[in-house]
């Protein structure tokens, strides 16, 4: 990856921010270490285990390194906290949106954000940027949208339009009984992305989708969907927890790379329209 | 970014992916002096491909009536205000396309309309631009004018939302030209919805993912027109494909209409996407609107249009004769022939229709009869 110079004033300007805080205050976290967790891992944003895993703050900048870039700043900060029961990493992200944006619609978007590792744990690590060719990256995504289906928004046009009312649809046909096949069959005939399988087009049962990729452009869905997640609304933003499988290879005491990425609906911000931040250093904690 | 060439605007252009164009290009007219604004199309259209739940909005193809009109609203005017004044120089158009024009960061110039601005299609539209004076009658000519403007997507060669989409997951058919968004793989970012200046792709909230005209692509496959062509009542739309100029044939009618007599005009060909839809422009109205529409040489097409010839007149009265692609078209004497590739026949029409008169009153039945001409 090349550092290019907008980045470099911000790496500039982190740096003699660290240097002049001078002896009197410890000095910020440089790298994010996944705490060992007792029993079960907090699963809910809210559970107070939380609170006792002190945040990293993971300054966001702009993704402007790919059309379409995002050219003013939204969300500044994500704070970061995580937890492993050894099979499993916990991250919970934290950040500062003060409108909600949970229905996709024409021209408005929904709030989400993401967890990128390197597919494979080694020093030499893919580009930051979605990884590269032959070299993937995996991807944990959560959408506020995902989110309120799964805490019982239903999956109706009225959910959305609570007002609209509809004469007719092909598939409530007389001739197709309820609940039948026939039915469905008809259904999906007018949802070709659904009908193809788009997992993103259906109602969802989780809120995260585990995905891959190898460059910008090429995202697509992780053969399989092991990772879970839930998000909360909180007063002036959102907390969501993030849970998959340890990055293979990490062993207690070792280290690989995280990305993380932001995105706020009002700020008409999805896919490539984003703040994100570069590779920061994970570090498994050896248990005490 | 690629240069390419672009037919329509007379000059190369900047496009975000080399000139590659397909083995065959669906192409379409439509003569705008015979639409009656019924909405046949539309409905033949909703009810085959937008019945579903998340497309109750969606027109992929409307009628819209000009100038106040517009569906979504405002689609044309916002755009061209965006863009600015620009100029042609006789058939070389001298401004920026949405491509060149494109803010930093993005692909193409575009904006995206919000929901209310698909809310209400056709609602308090049908208006005459211009007052008309105190104690006028109409007399001969039209003292104001308004025409209907149909309207499906383009299946641009250089289409805006197939460049803005950063997936790919928008493509050009390699067999016949037509736009397609791959619903198994779009993400639901509406760039493509964004960029394109017709607002020809239309987001679907319960899906997540943006869907657009298909050209009715398996009826293509099946040599046959699509469905808002077949069931034009107006009989003004012919489906076919279209060669570059310099490989022009006039025995393919949309070769003899677009680059033979030059009658048929692209919609915003200054916008730089090189459109697949041509428009016999509305001869009623003036100039100085539909020059900026459909480019250069309205005059021509119109003057060409009223005094038809032969040829003319009967390749016309093919539209809306068969259901089958016409790649071919012949006339002989009076009649004039549609034709498969291979020259087979497939219709022949007169160039008059035979007048029959039925006696006013029926005196066997004792019934009064009405004509219609
Ligand atoms: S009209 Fe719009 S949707 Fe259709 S091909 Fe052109 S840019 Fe794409
Ligand atoms: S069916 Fe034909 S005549 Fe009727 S509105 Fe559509 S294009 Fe016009």
């Amino acid at each position: 990856m090349q550092l290019d110079s907008r980045h470099f004033s911000v790496f500039l300007a982190l740096l003699l921010a660290a240097c002049s805080q001078g002896g009197t205050v410890a000095a910020p976290p440089t790298e994010i270490a996944i705490q060992p967790c007792a029993g079960t891992l907090p699963a809910d944003p809210l559970d107070p285990r939380w609170q006792a895993v002190a945040p990293f703050p993971a300054p966001l900048i702009l993704q402007d390194m790919v059309e379409p870039r995002l050219l003013e700043t939204s969300t500044r900060e994500v704070r970061v906290r995580t937890l492993s029961d050894g099979a499993r990493v916990a991250f919970h992200l934290e950040w500062d949106d003060a409108t909600k944006e949970d229905l996709p619609m024409p021209a408005s978007f929904v709030d989400a954000c993401a967890v990128q590792l390197p597919a494979k744990t080694a020093p030499d690590v893919p580009a930051p940027q979605m990884g590269e060719p032959g070299r993937a990256v995996e991807i944990v995504l959560w959408r506020a949208s995902w989110q309120a289906v799964v805490d019982g928004r239903p999956d109706t046009l009225q959910a959305i339009h609570p007002n609209a009312t509809t004469d007719h649809y092909p598939f409530d046909a007389a001739s197709l009984p309820e609940g039948s096949d026939a039915r469905r069959a008809m259904q999906l005939r007018y949802s070709p992305a659904r009908a193809l399988g788009n997992d993103l087009a259906g109602p969802r049962e989780t809120p995260v989708q585990d995905l891959l990729a190898e460059g910008p452009g090429t995202l697509a869905p992780a053969s399989a969907h092991t990772s879970t997640g839930k998000g909360v609304r909180t007063a002036n933003g959102w907390s969501v927890v993030l849970v998959r499988a340890m990055p293979p290879g990490l062993a207690p005491g070792a280290r690989t790379q995280v990305a993380f990425a932001v995105w706020q609906g009002a700020h008409e911000e999805t896919g490539a329209r984003k703040m994100r931040t570069g590779w920061m250093p994970l570090f498994l904690e050896v248990k005490p | 970014m690629a240069r390419v060439n672009n037919w329509q605007i007379g000059r190369d252009m900047s496009y975000w992916y080399p000139e590659s164009r397909p083995k065959r290009q669906f192409a379409a007219i439509f003569d705008t002096n015979k639409c009656i604004a019924c909405q046949t199309c539309t409905l033949a259209c909703k009810t085959t491909w937008t019945s579903g739940v998340g497309q109750e909005y969606m027109l992929w193809n409307n009628v819209e009536t000009k100038p106040y009109g517009f569906y979504p609203l405002g689609w044309d005017v916002k755009l061209l205000a965006e863009l600015g004044a620009q100029q042609w120089k006789g058939d070389v158009y001298t401004g920026r396309t949405v491509f060149e024009a494109a803010r930093p960061g993005e692909r193409a110039l575009g904006w995206r309309p919000e929901e209310y601005d698909y809310a209400h299609p056709n609602v308090g539209e049908d208006d005459c631009a211009g007052s008309i004076e105190k104690g006028a009658a109409f007399v001969e000519q039209h003292m104001a004018w308004f025409f209907y403007l149909a309207r499906i997507c383009n299946h641009c060669t250089y289409p805006a939302c197939l460049a803005s989409c950063p997936r790919g997951s928008i493509y050009k058919r390699p067999e016949d030209g037509i736009v397609v968004v791959d619903q198994g793989r779009c993400r639901g970012y509406q760039e493509c919805v964004k960029a394109c200046p017709y607002k020809k792709v239309f987001f679907n909230p319960m899906t997540g993912t943006s869907e657009k005209c298909i050209a009715c692509f398996p009826k293509i496959e099946q040599e046959q027109q699509p469905q808002c062509f077949v069931n034009c009542i107006g009989k003004i739309r012919m489906a076919g494909f279209i060669s570059r100029p310099e490989d022009a044939n006039p025995d393919n009618p949309i070769d003899y209409l677009v680059h033979v007599r030059k009658i048929a005009k692209p919609l915003f060909p200054q916008l730089g996407l090189e459109p697949n839809v041509y428009y016999i422009p509305p001869i009623h109205v003036p100039t100085h609107f539909t020059r900026q529409m459909f480019g250069p040489g309205i005059e021509k097409a119109i003057a060409e249009y009223r005094n038809a010839d032969k040829d003319l007149a009967g390749l016309l009265a093919l539209f809306g004769s068969s259901e089958s692609i016409m790649h071919r078209w012949r006339r002989e004497g009076d009649v004039v022939m549609g034709l498969k590739e291979d020259g087979t026949e497939i219709v022949r029409v007169p160039l008059k229709e035979p007048v029959h008169e039925r006696v006013a009153y029926d005196a066997s039945l004792k019934v009064q009869r009405t004509n219609c001409p």
